[in-house]
């Protein structure tokens, strides 16, 4: 056996009887709070059960487009785009960081819900965009000064 | 129409389902003079239509073969049913020769928004280039049939648009010249030119080129671009959401040729026209209208609450689709969700195990032109469009299935999707 395998085997060793325990009696809190402490920076929240539920539902959109023709706001508004579920999705599949800027956007679709009744695969677009809204409260305020709410 | 407690709907022929093959079951019983509910939670998959209706192709024509020896609808959907008997044609036995009059029935029906059938399909252009035989389509589609283009086919797009690429469709349909079409030429229109334009969905072209003046304008600038020798322009499917604006017809005169839309992709206008037409034909027919998810169904005779309406009728029909519908669902295994009937995978032996409940990828295989059970998932029915139950007998003599979610087919892959939701809806709609 080699040296450096030998002195990489003893490294992992430490690490497993010495490091990591040390480590844990060290560290506070619990898991959830841990990962709020190290993601908050980032504009990371945990995942709920409801939030797992919801992009189960989510995930029936076939991404058809045709509650963007019934979407009343998006008429109106024609330079406010695809507030309804276009953007919804793809915000939610995207980080949250980027949620913060859809703010005043799904605050406007909340309120509407007329495409609910125009998805083919019956998606709740309406539970969706409370969904996110939740999310969005759930998010920490800004850490850095760069980072700008709209 | 309506009868009893406020709210309740009694009637003689349910409909579930709000697609073609509900729309058209709604239809005929009603031009028979029967009392009609349909009962939709939302638009069905014919909501994302391409515009064209395809019935049968002659999927046993040589690579070489011209387009216009190429068999007619009819007698590829006989040569289909005769070489798939799991597909709804053959199912069908004699009453697939009712396939002309269910043709002509919806044609008619919807004479506003559809071309009258030929005997011949028509052969139409997706925006990838490739063609499509189609037994009906949407009057904006016609002129671009690759068998009546005098002349070059001039392919167009709008220039900075991401949506369309008229290069794609035009290096496509060069290879149909040697079949008999047309020689097409690619050209970009200066329209929707504006700051974020590029990135207007087709719905938001599709009004924009509504208003007076809109389409003379866009008729004017695909004038100045054509080449010489142009027969006829294909342009992106978003020529008007309301077939009433008339668009094509206003931007055909101004630029001094027929101009048709290329077949859809999702997002699709084509696919919200249809929807529309058949929204504002079921009403002006009369057809009770139960918006809302089913709640609670046992069977015809009983009543069925749906949207917070009770609907009772002897028989019913079930038009609930497939994946996109909601007919038939995936949840561990594959399932029909309103009266739990047992769906069948396709290529499935029915006195032999049944494989609803294998995992997706026992369902799938790899090489993308083979059969996929999965995707021909559905209810099987006997010759009366009855759906069989576990011991293969109907499930209730006044129950019909019509449309997608009765199984056996791909419609996707043999582009019989519509052709079959016409034919049981239409036969469907003749049981009283």
């Amino acid at each position: 056996m080699s040296s450096s395998r030998l002195s990489s085997l003893a490294y992992l060793a430490w690490r497993a009887v010495g490091a990591q325990p040390a480590k844990r009696i060290a560290q506070e809190g619990t898991g959830a709070e841990r990962f709020e402490k190290n993601y908050a920076a980032e504009g990371l929240v945990p995942t709920t059960d409801q939030d797992r539920k919801v992009a189960e539902a989510a995930s029936a959109c076939v991404a058809c487009g045709v509650c963007e023709a019934r979407c009343e706001l998006m008429a109106a508004t024609p330079h406010v785009r695809a507030l309804g579920l276009h953007t919804a999705f793809r915000l939610y599949s995207k980080s949250t960081t980027e949620l913060p800027w859809a703010r005043e956007a799904l605050r406007a679709c909340e309120s509407c819900k007329g495409c609910e009744s125009a998805c083919p695969t019956g998606v709740p677009i309406g539970r969706v965009i409370r969904q996110l809204l939740d999310r969005l409260e759930r998010l920490p305020a800004p850490a850095k000064a760069g980072r700008r709410e709209p | 129409m309506s009868a009893g407690a406020p709210g309740s709907v009694a009637a003689d022929l349910l409909v579930l389902g709000g697609g073609l093959a509900g729309a058209v079951a709604a239809l005929t019983a009603r031009e028979r003079g029967a009392r009609v509910a349909l009962v939709r939670r939302a638009p069905g998959a014919s909501a994302l239509s391409s515009g064209g209706l395809g019935v049968a192709w002659d999927a046993e024509a040589l690579p070489g073969e011209a387009l216009r020896s190429r068999r007619g609808w009819l007698e590829s959907a006989r040569r289909l049913a005769a070489r798939q008997p799991e597909h709804p044609y053959a199912v069908l036995g004699e009453a697939l020769e009712a396939l002309p009059a269910a043709v002509a029935f919806t044609a008619r029906e919807l004479g506003a928004l559809l071309a009258p059938p030929l005997e011949r399909n028509r052969f139409l252009a997706t925006a990838n280039g490739a063609a499509l035989g189609c037994a009906l389509c949407q009057r904006g589609m016609v002129a671009g049939d690759l068998l009546e283009v005098p002349g070059k086919l001039a392919v167009a797009d709008f220039r900075g648009h991401l949506g369309w690429d008229s290069r794609l469709v035009a290096g496509g349909l060069a290879a149909f010249a040697a079949l008999g079409g047309p020689e097409p030429v690619a050209l970009q229109l200066d329209l929707f030119t504006g700051p974020g334009q590029g990135l207007l969905r087709p719905h938001e072209l599709a009004r924009a080129l509504e208003p007076p003046g809109a389409a003379e304008e866009a008729g004017r600038r695909l004038r100045e671009a054509l080449p010489a020798g142009a027969g006829a322009a294909l342009l992106p499917p978003v020529l008007g959401l309301d077939p009433a604006a008339r668009v094509p017809e206003r931007l055909a005169s101004a630029a001094g040729l027929p101009v048709a839309e290329l077949l859809s992709d999702v997002p699709s206008v084509p696919g919200l026209r249809l929807q529309a037409a058949l929204d504002e034909r079921l009403r002006a027919a009369g057809v009770e209208l139960v918006e809302g998810a089913v709640e609670r169904a046992e069977g015809p005779g009983e009543p069925l609450l749906a949207g917070g309406r009770e609907v009772t009728a002897a028989t019913w029909v079930l038009a609930t689709g497939r994946f996109t519908g909601g007919g038939v669902v995936r949840r561990g295994a594959l399932r029909e969700p309103v009266l739990g009937l047992p769906v069948h995978a396709g290529g499935e032996d029915p006195a032999g195990p049944r494989l609803h409940s294998r995992p997706p990828a026992a369902l799938t295989q790899a090489r993308c032109f083979g059969p996929q059970p999965l995707l021909a998932a559905g209810l099987r029915v006997d010759r009366d469009l009855r759906p069989l139950g576990e011991d293969g007998r109907p499930v209730h003599p006044r129950l019909l299935a019509a449309g997608a979610v009765i199984g056996g087919h791909e419609p996707a892959q043999d582009g019989t999707g519509l052709g079959v939701a016409l034919l049981t809806g239409w036969l469907a709609g003749r049981v009283l």
